[in-house]
């Protein structure tokens, strides 16, 4: 090891005490942010994955103002084909599926909800969304089905019905015709997730069209992908797929569930707010210990200064030193921070309160923390260079020493 | 104050400015500190305060009284009688400041062009207006709001007049269902359009008179529920036994905190935070605090032994180390409440949040955040970090008491 | 050419509110090789000229040279270099750091100096055992005596081989067989290897050791006179 590097070091160790109280300063932050973050990371994920693969997907074809609007007529002509031509522009789709949905009045026997009903194609369905695998009584739709629904379990218990039973709806057409039909519950679907549990209504596309005289059109094409980040290629294959006279929009995720970054962001803020206050007071402790290492050591520098040893030296020697204690931080900050994220990722996280959070955010309750290069160096990186900056200083002092001065200051 | 002690007193408040530039460094140190714990406290109750207040206001009420059956089964069957007799006197007194009875229906609104379906409510304007639940006159954009439990008109949000491309003085066809299951349907013309902080509720919801309602589903006077609020949203439980006593076995009476877990564990898990958030600031602070009255105690160590010699007793060195750290904890307090509080001030008027809008309402917070100052976090704080800190103190004080005088003057 | 040369050197220093002369009208000058003492009470300004010469401290007015070159005329940069590479300094004891060897002491100025890392090694045993401290070149200071200790910092002063070495007060700390060890080392330097000696004392054994003692008083130089050398006796 180079002299100097062995001077910064030993002198690390001149108040071994203080230098550990520092660094515990260093590694409890560390530790509480690679926590955090990876925390943090862990539920974006599962937010983003559990809420695209339940419903909407990764994008959708639709036609251009159905998303703000969502009104019948604003309608996919072909959607099935369109379906079936995507399917294969993107053979490395997990699945693209064709849909309808249109509002309408479900009565059973003895009760009557507004709800929001879904023409699904069986076939293709179960491949752009976990919903087809959610069914606790009866079974999903499946291809040839004609009259027949799947219901939420919520929306089954208010309208009093199960499997076998018949469900009315009424509801207005494409051409604003009366839409009205009878279908047999066939399925349950029971997600946790309370807003899907009581909105829930899903029959055959064809079936649907020809209910709501919907023709051949239908209102999106969902296309889910094996994961996000091959999403953009895809809206841009799909986009010079499509013919561009027809007013179709390609909506990816982020604009289908615009609440979903949002949320994302606005969480990410706060946290950051407080990982700012504890990396600032990390870099004041830091600060605080350095500035003493150097005022206590006025006269040292003061020989040193007079043997003809410029002041930028000096400060490169506080410079290393403030360096080997962040990086002692920072190692065992990292270790300690890994330890308890990898036994966490086993383990799962759970905390008073996050049943009712998980139901709403569509997250389960138990939170399995992401471990990456990005969760765990993201926060201890960020300590290291503000402790760093915490050094400039300290170190400024030494350019304000003048030798007789400074030899003169109490050993 | 005994003369040993002001000398201490002094004494400590001396030795603090000795190094003025650590004693500094550690003071901007416990001020940030101070002010991060009360300046995320006042976010996090703003944002809390919001979220429960929006809640609230659809819920609507802090305590509902409803059938007994009605929760499970939400339909204009399970209703219950007009208040009358030891309820209606427990709801017009103390502490309850407004409440409102309302028959509440799904129904299915249909325009000429589409429909949807809506949660349909039959309302008093006037007590709905003091339950906080009804739109107020700046949020209706056009038209006006109901006029009396007699008013026919109906009033859309606004969002959902766009989906029915219906709009002002047009009618509109509602469709529901009577208790005995037949469908009730009649036109009512759109009266007003309301606009909301929270886009989903100006799609799920629609107002109409209270009695057209009742007519329309003929069911007499009776309603869907009550809700009662006494503008207090934390204390309700000591409140809603009384209502529950009144109310009888008949009928169900719950909190907000029932009828909406997530409300409630959101309040929860805030306060707990805000706690957590507390304890982090103060464990981090906490090591700075140790490592700079240690140095102050090394430093002196020749010092304190000619103290020890001279006679002073260990409890006064370790009440002179603990007064040197009340004394930099004060000031940081001072320094850190003085400015979380300039801090907020200006941010009263709301914080705007348009940015992530779509992302707050998913938590049931509107674009404006209005950060809530409390006098309890900030006395919160301020004990936190006295009481820790002095405890935190307690080892390099103890430290110097037990130096042995001989060897501390003698060391170099 | 001359080692020191110092004309009409002027100093004072505030102390309180009031002004204190250090240094009044001082000329002197210091031939290559020579041993000379600075002798007088304390607050005579022996130890101002000294922190004069070795560029350590500014005079108001006056000009100095240190082997021909004018102080007054270089940068600070220039002034820390003339330090490190012609100029050796001694001071009281307890100027080495604390945390490194002997050995170590005495490299990491060379390392400052630029010494390559093979020169390094063998120059610092090699003037260690100079000052006769072969054998003990992996203690840290505590480990030392006073006069051990003085020796390393002999050691360091003179491992770059400067023209000039100042030392103030360089036995003050010392005992006397400490003391005359170190005085028969300097003069042992000052003849074989012709370093100029400045020493700054009012230790009457060290002055015993120069062939040339120049008195101050109040900022003055009130004497100055050759003498023939009387060493102590070393046991």
């Amino acid at each position: 090891m180079n002299l100097t590097w062995r001077l910064a070091w030993r002198n690390l160790w001149r108040h071994a005490r203080r230098t550990w109280l520092t660094v515990g300063a260093i590694v409890f932050c560390n530790v509480l942010l690679v926590f955090l973050i990876s925390l943090q990371l862990g539920s974006y994920q599962m937010m983003i994955d559990n809420s695209l693969a339940l419903f909407s997907g990764h994008l959708q074809v639709q036609q251009r103002d159905y998303q703000e609007q969502q009104r019948i007529r604003d309608s996919v002509p072909a959607v099935a084909g369109l379906a079936q031509t995507l399917r294969g522009k993107l053979p490395d789709a997990r699945g693209v599926a064709a849909r309808a949905q249109a509002f309408a009045l479900a009565s059973s026997e003895q009760r009557s909800f507004g709800i929001q009903l879904t023409g699904v194609q069986p076939q293709y369905e179960p491949e752009v969304s976990t919903l087809p695998g959610l069914v606790s009584a009866g079974r999903y739709l499946k291809p040839g089905d004609t009259d027949a629904i799947v219901v939420g379990a919520v929306l089954a218990r208010n309208l009093k019905i199960g499997v076998g039973d018949e469900l009315t709806f009424i509801g207005s057409g494409r051409d604003g015709s009366i839409a009205a039909g009878i279908a047999k519950v066939v399925g349950i679907l029971k997600t946790g997730v309370a807003d899907v549990d009581r909105g829930v209504a899903q029959l055959p596309l064809g079936w649907f069209q020809q209910a709501f005289a919907m023709g051949d059109a239908g209102h999106e094409v969902v296309v889910r992908m094996h994961n996000l980040d091959e999403v953009p290629a895809a809206v841009a294959t799909v986009r010079a797929t499509l013919p561009a006279d027809e007013k179709l929009a390609v909506l990816d995720w982020n604009q289908l569930q615009p609440g979903l970054r949002q949320a994302i962001l606005s969480d990410m803020t706060s946290g950051w707010f407080m990982y700012g206050v504890l990396i600032v007071l990390v870099a004041f402790s830091v600060l605080n210990t350095q500035l003493m290492s150097v005022l206590e050591r006025t006269h040292e520098f003061g020989v040193m200064l007079a043997l003809g040893l410029a002041p930028g030296r000096l400060a490169r020697l506080v410079a290393m030193e403030t360096l080997l204690l962040s990086a002692l931080g920072l190692a065992i900050g990292l270790v300690l921070g890994a330890l308890l994220v990898a036994y966490l990722g086993v383990a799962g996280f759970t905390y008073p309160g996050m049943d009712e959070m998980a139901a709403r955010f569509n997250i389960p309750a138990r939170i399995y923390p992401q471990i990456s290069f990005l969760s765990l160096s993201w926060g201890p990186a960020t300590v290291f260079v503000f402790c760093l900056l915490a050094s400039i200083y300290p170190a400024l002092q030494l350019y304000r020493l003048t030798p007789v001065a400074a030899m003169r200051a109490a050993q | 104050m005994s003369g040993a002690l002001s000398v201490t007193a002094r004494l400590a408040w001396r030795n603090l400015w000795r190094n003025h530039r650590r004693t500094l460094v550690m003071l901007l140190a416990i001020s940030i500190g101070v002010w991060a714990m009360i300046f995320m406290s006042a976010l996090m109750r703003g944002m809390t305060d919001q979220m429960v207040r929006n809640g609230l206001h659809t819920l609507p009420g802090e305590l509902q009284i409803h059938n007994p059956a009605y929760r499970d089964d939400p339909s204009v069957a399970n209703d219950m009688a007009w208040p009358s007799g030891a309820l209606l006197d427990a709801l017009d007194g103390p502490p309850v400041v407004a409440w409102a009875a309302r028959v509440r229906v799904p129904a299915m609104i249909s325009s000429e062009r589409d429909s949807r379906g809506v949660t349909l409510l039959g309302v008093d304007p006037a007590s709905e207006r003091a339950l906080g639940s009804a739109p107020t006159d700046e949020e209706i954009t056009a038209g006006r709001f109901l006029q009396g439990p007699d008013d026919d008109g109906i009033v859309l949000g606004a969002a959902l007049a766009r989906k029915l491309d219906t709009g002002l003085g047009k009618r509109v066809v509602i469709m529901s269902q009577d208790p005995d299951n037949n469908v009730a349907d009649r036109g009512m013309r759109v009266v007003g359009l309301f606009h909301s902080r929270l886009e989903g509720t100006e799609e799920r919801y629609a107002w109409t008179g209270r009695e057209p309602l009742q007519k329309l589903l003929g069911i007499g006077t009776q309603v869907s529920e009550i809700g009662a609020t006494a503008h207090d949203y934390r204390h309700t439980d000591r409140w809603a036994p009384s209502i529950a006593a009144a109310a009888g076995s008949s009928l169900a009476v719950e909190t907000w905190g029932e009828l909406d877990p997530y409300l409630g564990s959101m309040l929860r898990v805030m306060d707990g935070f805000s706690l957590v958030f507390m304890a982090v600031i103060f464990t981090i602070l906490s090591f700075g605090l140790v490592n700079t009255l240690a140095m102050a105690v090394f430093e002196r160590v020749r010092e304190i032994g000619l103290m020890q010699a001279l006679g002073m007793q260990p409890g006064s060195i370790v009440a002179l180390v603990l007064l040197e750290s009340m004394y930099l904890l004060l000031l940081g307090l001072v320094t850190g409440n003085a400015v979380a509080w300039l801090s907020i001030r200006p941010l009263q008027s709301g914080i705007d949040l348009t940015a992530v809008a779509e992302g707050m309402e998913m938590m049931g917070v509107g674009t404006t955040l209005y950060p809530a100052l409390s006098w309890i976090d900030m006395l919160f704080s301020t004990a936190v970090v006295v009481v820790l800190g002095l405890l935190a103190s307690l080892l390099p004080a103890w430290r110097a008491a037990r130096l042995d005088p001989v060897r501390a003057i003698n060391q170099t | 050419m001359q080692a020191v040369m110092c004309r009409a050197v002027c100093r004072t220093f505030h102390q309180g509110e009031s002004l204190v002369t250090g240094l009044d009208h001082v000329d002197l000058d210091i031939a290559p090789g020579e041993f000379v003492c600075l002798s007088g009470p304390s607050g005579s300004g022996k130890t101002t000229l000294l922190n004069a010469i070795g560029a350590l401290d500014t005079p108001d007015s006056g000009e100095i040279s240190v082997g021909g070159q004018r102080l007054d005329q270089m940068s600070k940069t220039q002034l820390a270099q003339l330090r490190l590479h012609r100029i050796g300094f001694v001071f009281q004891a307890y100027n080495l750091v604390p945390v490194l060897t002997a050995r170590e002491n005495v490299e990491f100025v060379m390392q400052v100096q630029g010494v390559p890392n093979a020169e390094r090694r063998k120059v610092v045993d090699e003037v260690l055992a100079a000052v006769g401290l072969a054998g003990l070149e992996d203690r840290r200071p505590t480990q030392l005596s006073g006069g051990q200790q003085q020796r390393v910092a002999v050691a360091r002063a003179i491992a770059s081989k400067p023209d000039l070495v100042l030392a103030d007060e360089p036995t003050a700390n010392l005992d006397s067989q400490s003391a005359a060890q170190l005085m028969a080392l300097f003069e042992e330097l000052n003849s074989e290897r012709g370093v100029t000696f400045v020493i700054a004392t009012h230790d009457t054994r060290v002055m015993g050791y120069a062939r040339r003692v120049v008195r101050l008083l109040d900022g003055r130089i009130v004497a100055d006179e050759a003498q023939e050398p009387h060493r102590m006796a070393v046991e």
